[in-house]
């Protein structure tokens, strides 16, 4: 019982990761970045290159691998995502150009370094530390920490920092924003460069802690964005909430009927709270999907 | 010879398919991630009645249209609640489901192992075993589907799922009921992809789960988009365009997972460059000239009612 809590604490922490990193781009952008989960895939895929094909150090090879997808994340919005915006394309073509980019990345990955479940981890595999009889082992007590320190972090920036304070106006309205002086495009780029070093963060972690396949990132992205709809768009605390609520979810359909459920149930629920909730619970007004 | 029939079988296979989510997708401007799932649940269904219960052909097609008629019904009251990007992950949610259930309920749809041993389909006594026969009998029923799509898309009710993708509120008000066109466009469309699902399973004669996951989603979505949305001879070459294509490079020597990858890259490539240029479809973007085109609405006119 206690390893089912330890997972589910693990789990939601991965998910907030993820659903930080997505929602910073989302807010001001508000449209769904699909490409994001290559952004998620690259950054590990860049770590296991980095670390283990060209053997440099692992103090080397993660925050070079972190920079290379910030670049890219950045790159995807100058050269695909600006142009689109100008043209004033609607939220939905922007997610089927970005459906594609996903399509494009996902498959020169797999083309590069093959469709088998590749290891970042070198050595023996310790036995983790115990708990109260349960297992955690060190990298996902630095998960844990982690999580705890950068969703912090983002809390605060997002709220005293100048830059964050930026991206939450852009995000609440672009054009008075842009009335009062924000460089909105600047604002953009700058959400899309922190996301994309978020996501790498978690997609290294992940990866080194389970092991990495090209369609990884798509996984936990729809996992990232399920916690952010039923947390409700918009808001932190939700977002907490969102990912606690599906963890538990998974890991108690894992424990008492089979882990082969564990989709299945993560998409009904979010079709639930689409349904009777599509607030989520924070409850926060939004105007999509109130037609 | 036998080469070219399966693909000319699975081009109209793909056909079907792609134009029954066109009238979704492209017409009434919803694009739904579920086509795969009820491709699917045709193919299940028909599987099922005929491999436990010896049912025939001309019983199994209707129940399974039928069948994946009120799925999609029961389905599409949830989903047409949100709209356009949520519309697309609500969707994506439903094909995840039903791919889980075809995957995971063992004594149903026997799991990940598959359906094997489906028959030949056989009507009123004549065996469509051989390739040729199946491939005339695939054609007549593509060419029964796009004629009644013709037929419904230029009746009133495909000018009001053409009205509600360019702006719902302003068709609801002129007195249109839009939620039962969406409804009907859903379901129509499901009903229709059930018709290639029982096509395939018989012809292949063993189906599993892999054949319905998303990234087959993906793909029939990505002709919709290719071939012009609403352009219902533009989605046949598209099909066969994107059904060719990994044969092509397979043809110049590439290994077959490579060519599998670089089948997707080219159809993502696309994808982007199609909305990029803002053209509507692959026969629009040879041609080179810019009209008022499906494509062009989905960018412009659809969703604005929402941002005020």
């Amino acid at each position: 019982m206690v390893q089912i809590i330890i997972n589910i604490i693990l789990s939601t922490c991965v998910y907030i990761l993820i659903a930080i990193s997505f929602t910073i781009i989302y807010y001001p952008v508000r449209f769904f970045h699909i490409a994001h989960a290559a952004v998620i895939t690259f950054s590990a895929y860049f770590t296991y290159f980095f670390f283990r094909q060209l053997n440099l150090s692992i103090w080397l090879a993660v925050p070079a691998a972190i920079i290379m997808s910030v670049i890219f994340g950045i790159l995807i919005e100058l050269i695909i995502y600006r142009p689109l915006c100008k043209k004033k394309s609607t939220p939905l073509s922007m997610l089927i150009a970005s459906l594609g980019l996903y399509l494009i990345f996902q498959n020169c990955i797999s083309m590069l370094w093959g469709d088998d479940t590749k290891s970042i981890r070198t050595g023996i595999i310790k036995v983790g530390n115990e708990i109260f009889g349960a297992y955690i082992t060190d990298l996902q007590i630095l998960i844990i920490v982690i999580c705890l320190t950068l969703f912090s972090i983002n809390f605060l920036f997002l709220k005293y920092n100048n830059i964050g304070r930026k991206i939450r106006a852009v995000a609440s309205n672009q054009e008075l924003s842009s009335i009062v002086g924000i460089n909105s495009n600047k604002v953009i780029l700058w959400s899309f460069a922190i996301g994309s070093g978020i996501a790498a963060i978690s997609g290294i972690l992940v990866a080194s802690d389970t092991g990495l396949t090209p369609t990884m990132g798509f996984n936990l992205l729809l996992y990232g964005i399920v916690a952010m709809i039923i947390g409700g768009v918009g808001s932190t605390k939700g977002l907490i909430g969102g990912a606690f609520l599906l963890s538990a979810a998974q890991h108690f359909t894992a424990y008492y009927f089979d882990s082969k459920w564990m989709d299945a149930v993560t998409f009904i629920i979010l079709i639930l709270f689409l349904v009777w909730k599509p607030l989520g619970f924070s409850g926060k007004h939004l105007k999509k999907i109130e037609i | 010879m036998a080469y070219l029939l399966h693909l000319i079988i699975l081009i109209s296979i793909y056909v079907m398919l792609a134009q029954s989510l066109s009238l979704t997708s492209g017409f009434a401007g919803m694009v739904s991630l579920a086509q795969a799932g009820f491709y699917g649940i045709g193919a299940y269904t028909t599987a099922i009645l005929s491999v436990n219960y010896y049912y025939p052909f001309l019983i199994t097609l209707p129940i399974a249209m039928i069948f994946c008629g009120l799925i999609a019904l029961f389905v599409s009251m949830i989903a047409l609640r949100t709209v356009e990007d949520y519309f697309i992950i609500c969707t994506l949610g439903i094909q995840v489901v039903i791919f889980s259930i075809m995957n995971n309920w063992m004594s149903l749809t026997n799991g990940a192992l598959g359906i094997p041993g489906i028959p030949s389909i056989t009507i009123f006594g004549i065996v469509f075993n051989s390739k040729f026969s199946f491939l005339i009998l695939s054609i007549v029923l593509t060419m029964l589907a796009f004629i009644l799509l013709r037929f419904l898309t230029m009746l009133s009710f495909g000018r009001i799922l053409k009205a509600l993708s360019e702006d719902e509120i302003y068709t609801q008000s002129i007195g249109k009921n839009v939620y039962l066109a969406k409804v009907l466009s859903f379901t129509i469309s499901a009903m229709l992809a059930a018709i290639p699902g029982v096509l395939y399973a018989h012809y292949i004669s063993y189906i599993d789960p892999t054949s319905f996951t998303v990234d087959e989603s993906i793909f029939i979505l990505s002709i919709v988009i290719i071939g012009g949305m609403r352009n219902l001879w533009g989605i046949v070459i598209a099909s066969a365009f994107l059904i060719l294509l990994p044969e092509a490079l397979r043809f110049i020597g590439l290994p077959n997972n490579i060519a599998a990858n670089l089948r997707q890259i080219i159809y993502g490539l696309m994808l982007v460059i199609l909305i990029m240029s803002g053209k509507s479809g692959i026969m629009d973007l040879f041609k080179g000239k810019k009209k008022n085109s499906s494509l062009q609405s989905i960018n412009t006119g659809t969703f604005t009612t929402n941002k005020m």
